[in-house]
């Protein structure tokens, strides 16, 4: 219970200083903090490796690609992908949803997250 | 009833790095190349991910990435008046058994290996005269210069995403790097790893003791990282799991994320794995190599591999193995010293002190695999003076940790039982508080520790096992008084709370437990045929279209871990392949 309402707290105050910033992301800039996440995760359409595809994130519910081994955190997470639900999740990964596989510590910075999500918006389609 | 395939520019038997590397190499070069891998296919994503990785009793106690000692493994003995007996069990080293070979379970530590090692009877000789060196000590010049290596130590460097700081550009020191580094042409691709509290005490007391301390090359990614390649990086999540593991974060540089791949893109390439190569094929006059026969251990269905070319590129005991199985070249005799393959087996040597602070807390879980400060003023430091110690050689120490697994570390002061309930309260107390100083030392070559084949024990093929014979020396033990004296003299400067002090070893070698996977030699470079096995390009003297890669070449054994040289020899006799041989077939050194 505790667990949950700091994680609903984190996501929110996140959410709130991240907004401003988030909508003027520069998607040229995201292109290379993409490489943070390049090691595991595509961008083509069914091209899971160590992390799944991310073609299409932003029409999907976490963890609904079929073939990928998603951890029961992340299934049970109930998270539908939107750039406000993936950049508060990459701010810190294990503690919006504790126990996902994901080996990633989180990007700290604001900027580098809205920058990275202007440029997912469209490389994932 | 052996199936003979039709025939291929290259055959491959193993493929870590150095085959990996050639597989790339000469597939990207327009050749037809077949590698034959005894262990099991695995990649990132479906065998090195989380949380399954995480486990020390798969990894650590079973060994799942290495060798199976059930069917084949080596005999061992310290002295030739001993009986040799086989190892059933892996223990000092550990030799990888699975696609990606040693270069999965690696710590990443990645360095350059300079004239002092590869010109080291003529530097002795030269500064300390002829005698200093004991008569059994059968160290020799390898042939091969620094500067030929080094836009390969540097290519290897910038593939395998090592994370370092330059101490030498051009001549030109560096603050913050190995002063005593041969010079480079540029600094790593990446900067250092993220110190650690360890390390950063270690450097204080090391720079205040009138040393140079500096950060560990790894080939752990400090930040996420492109190769020229191609292949991505992840940035290194210090997550503690490195020597012995797969990589979760693919920040790792192995071989399975980066040559493999590209070579296995190639329409060029083919990976047969499961595929235990039992003998390489000599032809009629024993000048060539005709291919190699191997058996699919799925079925034991046997077949026979004609190849143009024949690249040996297993664990550095295993070419040896294969060398001497198949007849190539002439066994050494300790006693005539006369022939080459088999000379010159080394290890390595060390010694490492635990100091205990109480109320710190390294958070010993939280680590790169190269998570160290190195100090090298006793190794590649030519201006140290060996004389009045009387010993060949050097070692590097470093504080930090390596994989200090959350189970199996248990540091306690020395004198505490060791089970039971006081056991117990002290692992409690002291696990957070401890740090290690560590002096990994060389290994030089002497006449009575090689390998041949073993007269009684056989592998699950039916084949001879390899005898290793093979103890520390004199001036082995005399480096290591110097070593645990040094380290000792550190660690009092830090005032830890509880020390447990640095000794030299002075018992036999053992098999167990963990010392290092840095076996080298048996089918060593030279000069001539007489004192090697292989030319400078790792191309056998008795066969020319046999080239024989890793670390069974060094002639002798440094302080350092041997994947920088082993990698860029990988890349220079590639570029001999390419370059030289495929378009003069014959020997690329006169004999």
């Amino acid at each position: 219970m505790i667990d949950a309402m700091r994680v609903t707290l984190a996501s929110i105050v996140t959410l709130l200083l991240a907004w401003p910033a988030f909508a003027d992301g520069d998607a040229a800039r995201g292109e290379a903090k993409f490489q943070d996440c390049a090691a595991c995760h595509r961008l083509e359409a069914g091209a899971n490796n160590v992390g799944p595809s991310l073609h299409g994130i932003f029409a999907r519910k976490a963890g609904e690609i079929a073939d990928f081994r998603y951890s029961p955190a992340m299934k049970r997470s109930g998270i539908v992908w939107s750039p406000e639900t993936l950049e508060t999740f990459i701010t810190d990964p294990q503690s919006v949803v504790p126990a996902n596989r994901m080996p990633y510590a989180g990007m700290a910075s604001a900027g580098d997250r809205a920058d990275l999500i202007a440029y997912l918006r469209n490389a994932t389609k | 009833m052996t199936t003979k395939l039709k025939e291929v520019d290259v055959v491959i038997v193993g493929l870590g790095w150095t085959g990996g590397i050639l597989a790339k190499e000469l597939t990207e070069a327009g050749l037809k190349v077949v590698a034959l891998e005894r262990g099991s296919p695995r990649s990132s994503e479906s065998d090195y991910s989380l949380p399954n990785i995480r486990d020390e009793l798969r990894y650590v106690v079973r060994h799942d990435l290495m060798q199976n000692t059930a069917r084949d493994t080596i005999t061992v003995r310290n002295n030739p008046q001993q009986e040799a007996l086989p190892m059933r069990r892996l223990g000092s080293f550990l030799p990888g058994e699975v696609v990606g070979g040693s270069g999965v379970h690696w710590s990443g530590h990645t360095w350059r290996w300079t004239d002092m090692e590869f010109k080291v009877r003529s530097n002795y000789e030269e500064r300390y005269g002829k005698k200093f060196l004991p008569d059994d000590m059968t160290i020799q010049d390898w042939g091969i210069s620094y500067a030929e290596l080094e836009p390969y130590y540097d290519k290897f460097e910038y593939t395998a995403a090592v994370s370092g700081k330059a101490g030498n550009i051009g001549g030109q020191i560096m603050a913050g790097g190995n002063p005593f580094e041969a010079p480079r042409k540029r600094d790593y691709p990446l900067p250092p790893l993220t110190p650690i509290l360890a390390s950063e005490m270690f450097t204080d007391a090391a720079r205040n003791a009138g040393y140079h301390p500096f950060p560990r090359p790894s080939a752990n990614a400090s930040q996420p990282y492109t190769n020229p390649d191609g292949a991505k990086f992840g940035g290194c999540q210090y997550c503690g799991y490195c020597q012995r593991f797969g990589c979760e974060a693919n920040a790792k540089g192995s071989p399975h994320m980066t040559v493999i791949p590209i070579a296995m893109r190639n329409p060029n390439f083919e990976l047969r794995t499961h595929s235990w190569v039992t003998r390489v094929l000599k032809d009629s006059d024993g000048k060539r190599v005709t291919g190699v026969t191997y058996t699919n251990i799925n079925n034991g269905e046997e077949f026979e591999q004609p190849a143009t070319i024949v690249l040996l590129c297993a664990y550095a005991i295993n070419n040896v193995h294969l060398m001497l199985l198949s007849g190539i070249g002439t066994p050494y005799d300790p006693v005539a010293q006369k022939g080459v393959i088999g000379k010159n087996y080394c290890y390595q040597t060390g010694a490492a002190a635990t100091l205990f602070f109480e109320g710190k807390y390294f958070n010993p879980f939280m680590n790169a695999g190269g998570s160290n400060a190195t100090i090298d003023d006793f190794n590649t430091n030519w201006a140290f003076d060996r004389a009045p110690h009387n010993f060949v050689g050097g070692y590097n120490v470093s504080g930090g940790f390596n994989t200090p697994l959350p189970i199996g570390y248990r540091p306690v002061p020395s004198g505490t039982p060791q089970w039971g309930s006081e056991w117990k309260r002290a692992t409690a107390k002291w696990y957070q508080t401890a740090m290690v100083i560590n002096a990994s030392g060389s290994v030089m070559a002497n006449r009575y520790n090689c390998y041949d084949l073993d007269p009684t024990y056989r592998n699950a093929f039916g084949q001879p096992l390899m005898r290793m014979t093979f103890d520390y020396k004199e001036n082995e033990h005399r480096m290591g008084v110097h070593a645990a004296n040094l380290i000792n003299d550190i660690a009092k400067t830090m005032n830890p709370t509880k020390l447990n002090p640095a000794s030299a070893r002075t018992d036999p070698w053992t098999v167990v437990p963990y010392q290092s996977t840095h076996n080298t030699g048996g089918t060593i470079m030279g000069t001539n045929p007489r004192d090697s096995a292989l030319n400078k390009y790792l191309q056998s003297w008795d066969c020319h279209n046999l080239f024989v890669v890793g670390a069974n070449v060094f002639p002798h054994n440094s302080s350092y871990n041997p994947t920088g040289p082993v990698g860029a020899l990988a890349y220079w006799t590639a570029d001999a392949i390419k370059n030289r041989y495929v378009k003069n077939p014959g020997p690329l050194v006169p004999a």
